[in-house]
């Protein structure tokens, strides 16, 4: 059961696993059967979101996430996020206000808020996105240009 | 990386017949997996299968009047975005925003969280003042517990090596509030937690704290002394006396036992006021 084929639909491709051991996590999958290496792994314990990614639109960590208990789902990551409007708002929302330095951080952010802005619609008040956001860390920003970018996507897709 | 067969039936029949077939200690149920794999990871547990939930038809919230009842493998975070459960239990909408980031509760599961039963939980101080009922499934058949029998000390339940947990049952949505002091909001663990929630059927207020040694627990003396209806400010802190001296608290790296006793008072106080004007206490 364990080897059973599975597929995901990642960032708009169909993808057929096969051979994926039952403990697997969706981080690694992407990371290294996909070569999708944008997807970070911070803490992988779920402690820090860098691992953040969209199943079917809304937001997981996928450091403790296995793949086949996301079988035949849609996944979205931060090299397909700009596919979608809000998702390309919120990154390009993040690159205005230099919302990173080194940027281990960002795409974990970047998933969590364009997660939160598909869940709860784009009139979400910012309270709320701030509050959403608390399971993502960044040790470098000090957060004041990732509190500027999250009011910038918020004002971009009204 | 851990090597175990992930196997995910569609009955729970299914379920709980390979966990019949299969060693016992060798064989683990997942739901989220939030508690399951970091077990997994750091080496205290070595399952060779691990049971999936996923396909069982459980991912349930149903009213039926005043009574509310979840799903075990139902994600927290759709409990949370119910807008009756945020009216109608808004104590319930707060403890299930304490826990972890919404990242994690679109994953975890109430399931989870009981079947774990830490003694951090912040569902099951809630779930305690609300009088909740779990509800098990095993080869025997289903039996139901109240909650404050399932829980038997720290990471320790009622539940039997084959079954498992169907659902949970609050029976009467209560204005209640749930109230934690911690050093992070998100990803902490809380130092002090008061649940507290009011009973229009019996006009009784109970109260529940977390954060206390083995695990958390209700404390009668300290709803007994709130009364019938809205208590005055005298019986509210009359409750948070009675509370404070009954509980036994530890110190810790967290907070000092000192500390600890204080935020009962405090939070038990103002959880009553919020739970009595939950308006005003909305955010
Ligand atoms: C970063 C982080 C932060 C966290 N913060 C909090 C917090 O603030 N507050 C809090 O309360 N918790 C917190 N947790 C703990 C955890 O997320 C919760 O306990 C969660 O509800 C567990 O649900 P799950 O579905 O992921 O459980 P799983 O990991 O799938 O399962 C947990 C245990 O329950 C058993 N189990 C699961 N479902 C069933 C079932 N239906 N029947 C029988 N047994 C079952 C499993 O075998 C396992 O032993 C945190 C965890 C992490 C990693
Ligand atoms: S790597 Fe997943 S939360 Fe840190
Ligand atoms: S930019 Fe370095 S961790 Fe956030």
């Amino acid at each position: 059961m364990t080897s059973a084929p599975l597929t995901l639909t990642v960032n708009g491709r169909p993808e057929r696993l096969e051979g994926v051991p039952g403990g697997e996590r969706l981080l690694d999958a992407l990371r290294w059967r996909l070569g999708l290496k944008g997807t970070k792994e911070g803490c992988r314990s779920g402690d820090c979101g860098a691992c953040t990614v969209l199943v079917d639109g809304v937001s997981v960590l996928s450091c403790l996430t296995l793949v086949h208990d996301v079988d035949g789902s849609r996944v979205t990551t931060i090299e397909g996020v700009a596919r979608e409007p809000i998702g390309n708002a919120v990154r390009a929302a993040f690159d205005r206000a230099g919302a990173l330095q080194c940027g281990y951080c960002t795409p974990g952010f970047v998933m969590a808020l364009t997660g939160l802005l598909n869940e709860r619609g784009t009139a979400a008040p910012l309270d709320e996105l701030l509050d959403g956001l608390q399971g993502n860390l960044c040790r470098c920003t000090g957060y004041a240009a990732i509190v500027r970018a999250i009011a910038l996507a918020q004002e971009a897709i009204r | 990386m851990p090597p175990f067969d992930l196997v995910a039936p569609s009955t729970p029949e299914e379920a709980i017949a390979t966990l019949r077939t299969r060693p016992s200690g060798e064989v683990r149920v997942v739901a989220g997996g939030t508690d399951l794999l970091l077990d997994v990871d750091a080496g205290r547990i070595h399952p060779t299968t691990v049971v999936s939930l996923r396909r069982l038809p459980w991912r349930t919230l149903d009213w039926n009047g005043p009574a509310l009842t979840i799903g075990s493998t139902l994600p927290l975070r759709a409990l949370e975005n119910d807008p009756d459960v945020r009216v109608r239990i808004p104590g319930l909408y707060q403890a299930v925003k304490a826990v972890g980031s919404v990242a994690l509760r679109h994953r975890a599961t109430l399931g989870g969280n009981l079947g774990r039963s830490a003694p951090a939980s912040d569902l099951i101080p809630m779930l305690l003042a609300l009088e909740a009922e779990v509800d098990l499934l095993g080869p025997d058949g289903a039996r139901a517990l109240p909650l404050d029998r399932f829980v038997k000390a720290s990471r320790a339940t009622e539940l039997g090596p084959f079954e498992l947990i169907r659902s949970v049952r609050i029976p009467e949505a209560r204005p209640s509030a749930y109230l934690w002091q911690r050093v992070r909001p998100a990803n902490d663990i809380s130092q002090i937690a008061v649940a507290i929630a009011y009973s229009p059927r019996t006009n009784g207020w109970t109260v529940a704290v977390g954060g206390v040694p083995p695990r958390p627990r209700l404390f009668p003396e300290a709803g007994a002394v709130l009364g019938v209806g809205a208590p005055t400010p005298e019986a509210i802190q009359k409750a948070a006396d009675r509370a404070t001296r009954a509980v036994r608290l530890v110190s810790d790296r967290r907070a000092s036992e000192e500390y600890r006793r204080h935020l009962v008072g405090t939070l038990l106080a103002r959880a009553v006021r919020a739970a009595a004007a939950p308006e005003e206490f909305h955010r």
